[in-house]
């Protein structure tokens, strides 16, 4: 079973203490979901676990290795491959073009492929027809579905989603749920934040909680959610 | 050590001129966000106004303020005709400025002509301090350059219009709901940026002559010193041209001269290398993370 | 959204991408030109082989030289500026590091122009390289500026380089030897070889653009942490692209130096450059004949507009302003709008490419 576990991981931007020596382990076939107030560290979890920030302590071990302080692009060549949540796509070229360079590139060498080509890639997330138009001329919907195809492109097998579903409608979010969900049947693990509850409760099997860079809390939602210090903290604020 | 103590002194009145240069570049890319190329062609360009001005028998210190008030109006046009339009995409606004310097170089050169430039300086006393002679000219441009720098720094962290620009520049959006108005503000910073360079432009002539070629020469160095400040950073300019100043009194005194331009340059590009965002630490544009 | 499209996850999960196996291996994955392309890139070739049969003249001849040998040091830079998005002011200081690697071979060493060649072009791409190095700590503007200082730094240091670079007066060299008889010291012979070399240059810029490694460098231009997400090195890459533009900007400087037959350091300078940097905006520096356009109207202008050296400066600086207010394509980029309108939607494919 290929697994993530993060082992005391801290990062620390001047005086402000973001992450606080987490422990995590995921699972390379679950769908596990990270909340916690904003501020509370998710973001800079996987900016450091991604090498976008080198941590200040503690070890990200992916699939057996130790990848800590691995520069991202070597990262995702192991395959594991994060989206963005505002830098979504190449936004100046074309759609094809966009899901052509995940395939060109990142390609897990060990894992099969799972779609033969970009331009059933476009279909498997319902850009199909669409290859042609310039990325940045799709709306907000279709762009945050080019996102996940621009990493899925990179054949990873494990996704980790940052806000995918933040400025969609209902309709495109359901829509979004339904992608996700197809994800663990293709042995690909899926770690992700967001704020829409509805979509975290209906895609997780495990939530892990964040508060000021620390672990308050991790379990299955139904657990998650009745945690006295969770409801104070998380949720009392929501409330 | 006398004589590079005068070294250190004649450095320093050429700094000054650097510094108002890279003042003026370092607090327009502060809050608009583009490196303006043409800051050295202003610079000339007030050089030239001053001496035409003299020539005509104006007095150089009121030649000197005419000098300023025009750049000033020229940085208003530029400011109003051209970068106005590239303030989400500072890179054209870059280019932009490239292509004004070369106008702006050429049309001098239509105007007057290839040869250099000067004027007999306003003030020809020397002053003996504690066994050094100090040209009193010098001295004078160090002092009115301290002056600027002074007023510019505590314009800037101290008063209203300076807290409000600061607050442009951390997030012009924000800032515009606050009721700040921040593109009134850009041409604020503009226009003052460009009298700076008058200012450097009818110093650097009481010292030197001048050709139409001395804005991309000094353009250089303005860049130095800005950048080795760290770009946005006031007090940073002011480091970077007493670093600049210093490295040139060195090299004067004990290196090969025909090498000063380059220790200067060397100098920057391993600060950039080591510090990207300079010594004292610059903003990366208004807005940029 | 709506589900029925989506396959299921099972079903296409073992198939491994075959490429076509015609292909030799280094030319997989780079698209063919289509029809209009080609037609295009042989009415261009046409023109400018017939060019000296109409008798310009020397003056005109010489001008188109130049024209050409600046084009394909242009090439380069719009690979490194067009494609991956950096720009740089210190191409002519990478086309001086090519033309006094050969001038300096043939005073030391005397090498020929042939045996330079290689030499330059590499040495080209290793100082582009180099100076390419703070890009990967500082970007956009700060990286501009670095280029423009290495400009500065070169010609101090070529001034005060003694004999070896034969100071502030430069150094001469000999005629291009000549191949099967063909006299490259007369100027016709020497334009058809410059010809060969920007053909060469233009197939290879649209080989790459039209590869997987085009799409690379647009990733790092469009959006560089996204590409290191992807599983891209972009520091990699982008020095790669450096040394790609310096071996062009080397070729140009090679052929520019056996040409002039004299350099000297201020032909490499901050102000070449910056003029270098004009012409690929005034053309345009995405479209594929963007840079020959830029280097045309550059050399061309002031002597088709009667204008003197200084008049003619004055009209590409306020060229470059209009262009970037109004043409943000360039000149090649506008005309390849009008194109596009008057032949409608059939070219949306080629919109969203690096070239067209």
């Amino acid at each position: 079973m290929t697994q993530l576990e993060i082992r005391g991981l801290a990062k620390r931007f001047g005086g402000v203490q973001a992450l606080n020596g987490i422990d995590i382990a995921i699972d390379g076939d679950g769908i596990t979901g990270v909340i916690g107030p904003n501020g509370s560290g998710k973001t800079t979890l996987f900016n450091t676990i991604m090498g976008v920030h080198k941590p200040t302590a503690g070890q990200v071990i992916w699939d057996g290795r130790d990848i800590t302080g691995w520069p991202a692009y070597r990262i995702a060549a192991t395959g594991l491959v994060r989206t963005y949540q505002q830098a979504m796509s190449f936004p100046g070229i074309s759609v094809l073009d966009n899901v052509s360079i995940g395939f060109e590139h990142g390609c897990d060498r060990a894992a099969p492929r799972r779609w033969t080509s970009p331009e059933s890639l476009l279909g498997f997330v319902g850009l199909d027809g669409r290859g042609d138009e310039i990325a940045g001329s799709l709306s907000f919907g279709n762009l945050r579905r080019l996102g996940i195809a621009v990493a899925l492109a990179a054949q990873p097998r494990m996704l980790l989603l940052d806000e995918p579903g933040a400025g969609l409608n209902d309709h495109e979010a359901l829509a979004l749920r339904d992608l996700i969900l197809q994800f663990p049947g293709m042995g690909m693990g899926v770690c992700l934040i967001d704020h829409d509850m509805a979509l975290m409760g209906a895609v997780c099997s495990r939530f892990i909680v964040l508060n000021f860079g620390t672990k308050i809390a991790d379990g299955t939602p139904a657990d998650v959610l009745q945690d006295r210090k969770v409801l104070e903290v998380y949720l009392g604020e929501d409330a | 050590m006398e004589i590079f103590l005068q070294q250190l002194i004649n450095s320093l009145s050429v700094a000054s001129v650097t510094i108002l240069i890279g003042m003026g570049i370092t607090l327009i890319f502060g809050l608009a966000g583009i490196v303006n190329f043409a800051q050295g062609e202003f610079l000339m360009v007030g050089g030239m106004i001053t001496w035409a001005l003299v020539m005509a028998g104006v007095n150089f210190f009121v030649a000197m303020v005419v000098a300023m008030l025009a750049v000033g109006l020229l940085g208003l046009t530029a400011e109003r005709t051209l970068f106005r339009f590239t303030l989400t995409r500072p890179m054209n606004g870059f280019i932009m400025s490239i292509g004004l310097s070369v106008i702006l170089q050429n049309v001098v050169i239509r105007t007057l002509n290839e040869v250099q430039k000067s004027i007999t300086p306003p003030v020809t006393a020397v002053w003996t301090v504690g066994g050094v002679d100090i040209i009193a000219m010098r001295a004078i441009v160090v002092a009115i350059t301290a002056v600027v720098v002074a007023v510019t720094y505590f314009g800037i962290s101290r008063s209203r219009y300076g807290v409000a620009l600061r607050a442009s520049v951390a997030d012009q959006d924000t800032a515009a709901l606050m009721g700040i108005p921040v593109k009134r503000y850009v041409t604020g910073v503009f226009v003052y940026g460009s009298v700076l360079a008058g200012l450097g432009g009818a110093l650097m002539i009481a010292l030197f002559p001048i050709t139409p070629f001395t804005g991309s020469v000094i353009i250089i160095r303005g860049f130095a010193v800005s950048l080795i400040g760290g770009l946005g950073n006031v007090g940073g300019a002011v480091v970077g041209g007493l670093i600049l100043g210093l490295v040139d009194a060195l090299a004067a005194q004990y290196g090969f001269p025909q090498w000063t331009d380059a220790y200067s340059l060397i100098v920057m590009i391993v600060i950039l290398i080591l510090r990207p965002q300079g010594l004292l630490g610059g903003t990366m544009g208004p807005r940029a993370t | 959204m709506t589900n029925h499209n989506m396959q299921s996850p099972t079903q296409p999960v073992t198939a491994r991408v075959s490429l076509p196996e015609a292909k030799p291996r280094y030319m997989r994955g780079i698209k063919e030109p289509t029809r209009e392309e080609w037609c295009l890139g042989i009415l261009i070739l046409a023109g400018l082989i017939a060019f000296p049969f109409f008798d310009p003249g020397y003056r005109f001849l010489s001008l188109a030289v130049s024209t050409i040998f600046t084009a394909i040091a242009l090439y380069g830079l719009s690979l490194q500026f067009g494609q991956a998005g950096i720009m740089s002011v210190g191409h002519a200081g990478i086309m001086g590091v090519g033309g006094y690697t050969a001038a300096i071979l043939a005073n030391q060493l005397g090498l020929g122009f042939w045996e330079s060649l290689p030499l330059a072009m590499l040495l080209s791409a290793l100082a582009a390289a180099v100076v390419g190095l703070p890009s990967l700590r500082v970007g956009g503007q700060h990286y501009i500026i670095i280029t423009f200082c290495f400009c500065a730094l070169l010609v101090i240091a070529l001034t005060n380089g003694g004999t070896f670079t034969g100071a502030a007066t430069g150094l001469d060299v000999g005629p291009i030897p000549g191949v099967f008889g063909i006299r490259f010291a007369k100027l016709d012979n020497m334009y058809f070889l410059c010809l060969a070399a920007l053909t060469i240059s233009i197939a290879v810029t649209f080989a790459i653009v039209h590869s997987p490694y085009g799409r690379t460098l647009w990733s790092i231009r469009e959006n560089e942490p996204l590409a290191r997400a992807v599983g891209i090195n972009t520091n990699l890459h982008k020095i790669g692209v450096f040394a790609i533009s310096g071996a062009f900007a080397g070729l140009g400087g090679i052929l520019q130096t056996y040409y002039l037959r004299h350099i000297s350091p201020e032909l490499y300078g901050a102000f070449p450059s910056l003029y270098l940097a004009l012409m690929i905006m005034l053309g345009g520096a995405r479209p594929l004949y963007g840079p020959l356009i830029g280097s045309i109207i550059v050399n061309f202008l002031p002597e088709l507009g009667g204008l003197d050296p200084i008049d003619s400066r004055i009209a590409y600086g306020v060229g470059l302003l209009l262009v970037i207010l109004l043409l943000p394509g360039g000149v090649s980029g506008g005309l390849l709008s009008l194109y596009r309108r008057g032949t409608k939607t059939r070219h949306r494919l080629e919109k969203g490419r690096g070239l067209s």
